[in-house]
């Protein structure tokens, strides 16, 4: 069983800040479940130019209490693949979890782009797809739990972005007014 | 900043994930693709490889990425 969310959200702030803010994500006030994260391959294309990523992230507490008892540690790996290439101004990330994919898939697609009416602005695009192996009634249940854990999440990471945001805006303001000399 | 999965990896998390961001945005975003901070990745990369042995996971990560997923997705 399959089910799928898709979602389009705009950042009031620059390609470049958004896609910094990515890198810089967590921690967030937004995320208190993210445990460690990791960059372990990455390296730019010579033929492309193309910023090619994977990170691992260890995530806790994924599960709503019903759920516990079909998975034996209550932690989660994620893998984030991404691609950002600086002159078509496009990142790609695509994060899906690692461990208890067997009960459940998470794989979410994201696409950062300039905003076509703003050029200051950064238009976000969410597509994400929920993949349960479980028979009857469960997978529904822990499907449909998929969906608003992942609506609440996109919200939640959100929030989280646009703290960091906030963050690297007030740097720049500081550092352009001389107060901070470096990073 | 963020934690590593392995406690003995922090500092060399720190030193590597603050060369990056300062990489990222000075000279990437600006057109320079030339790689600056390869020694410092180097050192924290082996140091996470060998926390992620020890935690067992390794396996996993492998089979997760058997695929590139940019590899047919790359015109999109």
């Amino acid at each position: 069983m399959v089910k799928f969310f898709q979602h389009t959200f705009k950042y009031e702030y620059n390609w470049d800040s958004v896609t910094l803010a990515f890198w810089l994500r967590y921690p967030n006030p937004f995320t208190s479940h993210v445990e460690s994260v990791d960059v372990i391959d990455r390296y730019v294309d010579p033929n492309t130019g193309v910023l090619r990523t994977t990170r691992l992230i260890l995530k806790r507490g994924v599960l709503p209490k019903w759920g516990k008892g079909l998975m034996k540690t209550p932690e989660a790996y994620i893998i984030e693949e991404s691609i950002v290439n600086p002159k078509t101004q496009t990142m790609i990330t695509l994060t899906k979890n690692i461990t208890h994919a067997r009960v459940m898939q998470v794989e979410e697609w994201q696409t950062y782009r300039v905003d076509p009416n703003n050029h200051e602005f950064t238009q976000v695009k969410t597509e994400a797809r929920i993949i349960s192996n479980l028979g009857w009634g469960l997978t529904d249940r822990l499907e449909g739990f998929g969906i608003k854990k992942l609506a609440d999440s996109t919200a939640k990471s959100r929030k989280g972005m646009s703290h960091v945001l906030e963050m690297i805006r007030e740097k720049q303001l500081l550092r352009g007014r001389g107060f901070l000399t470096s990073s | 900043m963020s934690q590593s999965i392995g406690a003995q990896c922090n500092d060399l998390k720190k030193e590597y994930d603050t060369c990056f961001n300062k990489w990222y945005s000075e000279k990437f975003l600006k057109g320079d693709l030339r790689p600056e901070c390869e020694e410092l990745f180097e050192k924290y990369r082996a140091c996470v490889l060998n926390a992620i042995k020890q935690k067992q996971i390794d396996k996993l990560l492998v089979e997760a990425r058997k695929d590139d997923p940019f590899t047919s997705t790359s015109g999109k």
